[in-house]
């Protein structure tokens, strides 16, 4: 459970560092010590009677690790895959699980800028977003990954 | 019971280990000897030594509840081991006693492994041990302990000296070279020796009293004047076993003995274990001799390597592994539309030696079903007793070896139905000669191995299922469905397996609490297993299960809907069928398909449609039916084309998707092909259940 468990020696350069992505117009960020690597699109076997946003499943390198569109899974309109679209591997819990994105921008450290609390959202939506980080020009929306797979990770 | 063997394993848990294979071992036994109404030589002889070693390594472990009652049965069998002609009507008395203590040491040795401790007082079954002992004792002749005894040395391989006079031993011991002080080493052995005699003398007397003895004892030796408690055996190993004996020989009247000093003497030409106290603790060198059969001729040798199991599911994941490159590098894409001979044939070449890799690999972690048969003997012979019932248990093709996960699984259920059989179906003695049976009750388990799977039936000869007992116990709980007329026998025996449901009018001791048949489909559900039930009232029932064999690697048939890849296991395969009208297919008055063929009528199932997919082919007339079957249920799986046949290794979803039913929905895992696709493996089973 090293991965996930903040400021273990191994991760001390990963915590405070996000790797922001785009999605729309929006760039997002998770935090460096959940991801594992970042694959192009690969074929994706689609699994029966899971919800919308879980894609289904790839094969990487023999290894079945799950997919999950990010699109839908915040409630965007979905947006045919092009060559820019990757899928960015996070490990949680033990579990490998593949995002997709739109694509993927750059890594940004925590300490180049200043991160405010998200606004008060309305208690009903589901809200992932752990904090907003301002990078000179650009806002950054931190995605919380435990609230982010809590659906799938509560039994 | 984890029988995970290793070298590094604490003492506590090889003494589970050992204890929990002696203690089948002396079930065994006892269960051969009861039926046969005889111990033979042999089988006493194994049951001191089985009963020495537990109390031994349980001594060293400071478990006194478990070493006392060892001691205790070990008294017995002492005595029973002297004068076999003591046994004669008390025979039934021993084996439930023993059987008594063999329970009590297994419980004892659970609690130990679970909670690592193990505090029961055994004093009520010690009691009777020693009652009995006792009674064995003074029921014996001294004419006949002395006529016996040569018999027993004759018989029994142990070399034996015979008593010099009414049972009194000689026996003269030499100390070491330059040991010093051996008239004080004499009255220790003498003190170590008093409470094993019921008689002791020596000569000289007192030694302790006069250092001056020393010289004499040193000539001459020491000799020892005793009537043994038990035998002369346990007075031999004390003296072997104290510090700083050279050598003893047992004086009878004109034969004589001499023995090897202690060490040597004990591993080589004795049959019983050392003392416990001279059994080094963690090298276990003389326990695992004594745990090891003596008589070398009735067994055969073997030889077995215990292995950690984890070691054997990663080989087999590794072989997996292999199975999918080799496919991947055969069908690979860049060879396409070549023409490559040697390459064909040296693929052709490793293909048969994966294949006998797998087969090889497979063979490792099969076990024979037989212990498990086994421990059905026991319940079977515990059940009579109780229940004044008299019945058989006949075992057939024990020998069959399932996978070592699946043979675990089994146990359970197994001890569940063969209870249920017991209490349930087989009627008492005197309503068995009413209805012109035979007196004794026989139920049968026997396994075989049919194609890909195990089928293991339980059948027995007792009063059937009663179907308005049943259908009357559905009402009640409201498990009908539709009108009682309209279900089919098969369904109404059935319905025992729903949970909760228990025909009996009262909760025994044994079953009839209602948590019985859900729980041993369940169990067996878990290894991909089947359960189905045939009855004849008044004749008898049967169970049959099936299992497959192993649950890794499966014989699928590849087939497509729209853009995704099916695995369906050839085993659940009964025909494929291209339909080339419409004529044979009938709707009910929902509207579902069904389909006529071989005067059945089967449900279509539409695999796009169940599982959300797009896809081209929506004529019947276009894709592939497929008739499968599982258990009972059959019906007709529509998809869109077949690619061919292949062996896959099954992967579970990933824990990701714990959350969701694939399960349910006839998902049961997935398995990643040659060519890096990933394919779904269906399960008829599941899919069926949908259905109906």
């Amino acid at each position: 459970m090293a991965s996930n468990t903040p400021r273990t020696k191994v991760n001390d350069d990963l915590v405070g560092r996000y790797l922001s992505f785009n999605i729309g117009e929006s760039l997002y960020g998770i935090e460096l010590q959940y991801i594992i690597e970042i694959v192009s699109m690969e074929q994706i076997t689609v699994v029966p009677s899971l919800p919308n946003y879980i894609l289904g499943i790839m094969n990487l390198r023999g290894k079945v690790v799950p997919v999950i569109d990010i699109r839908l899974k915040l409630n965007q309109e979905p947006r045919p895959f092009d060559e820019k679209t990757c899928i960015i591997i996070t490990q949680i819990d033990e579990m490998q699980v593949g995002l997709i994105v739109d694509s993927v921008a750059e890594v940004l450290s925590s300490a180049q800028t200043e991160k405010m609390a998200p606004p008060d959202m309305p208690a009903s939506g589901e809200n992932y977003i752990s904090s907003i980080m301002h990078f000179e020009d650009k806002v950054v929306l931190c995605l919380d990954c435990e609230k982010f797979f809590s659906s799938e990770l509560k039994m | 019971m984890p029988m995970d063997f290793d070298p590094n394993m604490e003492p506590m848990e090889l003494l589970v280990y050992e204890d929990t294979t002696l203690l089948n071992q002396l079930d065994q036994i006892l269960l051969d000897s009861e039926k046969s109404k005889d111990l033979s030589h042999e089988n006493i002889n194994e049951i001191f030594r089985i009963m020495h070693t537990i109390k031994g390594s349980a001594a060293m472990m400071g478990l006194n509840g478990i070493s006392t009652l060892a001691h205790a049965v070990e008294d017995v069998f002492a005595i029973i081991r002297e004068t076999p002609e003591a046994l004669v009507g008390v025979a039934e008395q021993i084996f439930d006693l023993v059987f008594q203590a063999s329970d009590f040491l297994k419980s004892e040795i659970e609690s130990l492994q679970n909670t690592g401790e193990a505090n029961e007082d055994p004093a009520e079954i010690v009691t009777e041990l020693h009652a009995l002992a006792a009674a064995l004792k003074s029921g014996e002749q001294p004419e006949a302990a002395a006529s016996a005894a040569p018999d027993a040395a004759g018989a029994a391989s142990a070399p034996e000296a015979g008593p010099a006079e009414e049972g009194v031993y000689h026996i003269r011991v030499f100390f070491e070279d330059g040991c010093e002080l051996e008239n004080v080493r004499a009255f220790v052995l003498m003190t170590q020796l008093k409470d094993l005699c019921d008689e002791l003398d020596s000569d000289p007397q007192h030694p302790e009293t006069d250092s001056s003895l020393c010289a004499g004892i040193r000539a001459n030796g020491f000799l020892v004047k005793c009537r043994p408690a038990t035998s002369v055996e346990d007075i031999c190993h004390t003296i072997e076993s104290s510090v700083n004996v050279a050598s003893y020989e047992v004086l009878a009247s004109e034969k004589k003995e001499a023995r090897a000093p202690a060490e040597q003497a004990a591993s080589s030409t004795q049959t019983q274990a050392p003392a416990p106290a001279a059994a080094p603790p963690a090298k276990a060198g003389s326990s695992a001799q004594a745990a090891s059969p003596a008589p070398a001729a009735a067994r055969p040798m073997q030889s077995l390597i215990s292995v950690n199991q984890s070691k054997l599911d990663h080989l087999m994941d590794l072989v997996g592994e292999i199975v999918t490159t080799e496919s991947m590098v055969v069908n690979n894409p860049d060879l396409r539309g070549l023409k490559l001979d040697n390459y064909t044939k040296s693929a052709r070449e490793l293909r048969k030696l994966t294949d006998e890799l797998q087969d090889v690999v497979m063979s490792m972690r099969m076990v024979p079903l037989t212990g498990v048969f086994q421990k059905m003997n026991r319940i079977v012979r515990d059940m009579c007793k109780k229940l004044g019932k008299k019945a058989e248990l006949a075992t057939i093709g024990g020998e069959t070896e399932v996978d070592k996960t699946i043979n675990e699984v089994l146990g359970d259920p197994f001890m569940h139905m063969v209870r249920n059989s017991m209490d349930h179906a087989i009627e008492l003695p005197e309503e068995r000669i009413a209805a012109g049976k035979p007196e004794t009750g026989t139920i049968t388990l026997s396994a075989q191995n049919v194609g890909g799977e195990i089928v293991i039936t339980i059948s027995d000869d007792g009063c059937g299922l009663n179907r308005e007992t049943i259908l009357r116990k559905a009402a009640s709980n409201g498990l009908l469905m539709k009108p009682e007329e309209e279900y089919s026998d098969r369904e109404v025996y059935g319905m025992i397996m729903l949970p909760g449901f228990s025909t009996n009018k009262e909760v025994t001791e044994f079953s009839g609490r209602g948590v019985g048949m859900d729980v041993v489909q369940k169990n067996l559900e878990k290894v991909g297993g089947s359960i189905s039930i045939d009855s004849t009232p008044g004749k008898g029932t049967t169970f049959t299960i099936k299992i497959p064999l192993t649950l890794a690697i499966v014989d699928g048939m590849e087939l497509v809907v729209g853009n995704t890849l099916f695995t369906l296991p050839i085993s659940s395969i009964q025909q494929n069928l291209k339909l080339s009208d419409t004529t044979q297919l009938v709707h009910d008055s929902n509207g579902a398909e069904m389909l006529l063929t071989r005067g059945e009528c089967l449900p279509v199932i539409r695999l796009h449609e169940l599982y959300g997919l797009e896809t081209k082919v929506t004529d019947l007339t276009e894709g592939i039916l497929i008739l499968i079957n599982s258990g009972h249920k059959s019906a007709c799986l529509f998809v869109d084309e077949l690619i061919g046949e292949q062996q896959v290794v099954v992967k579970p979803f990933p824990a990701f998707f714990n959350k969701y039913p694939l399960k349910q929905i006839g998902l049961s895992g997935c398995s990643i092909l040659g060519d890096g696709v990933i394919s779904l493996i269906l399960d008829a089973g599941n899919l069926l259940a949908q259905y109906n």
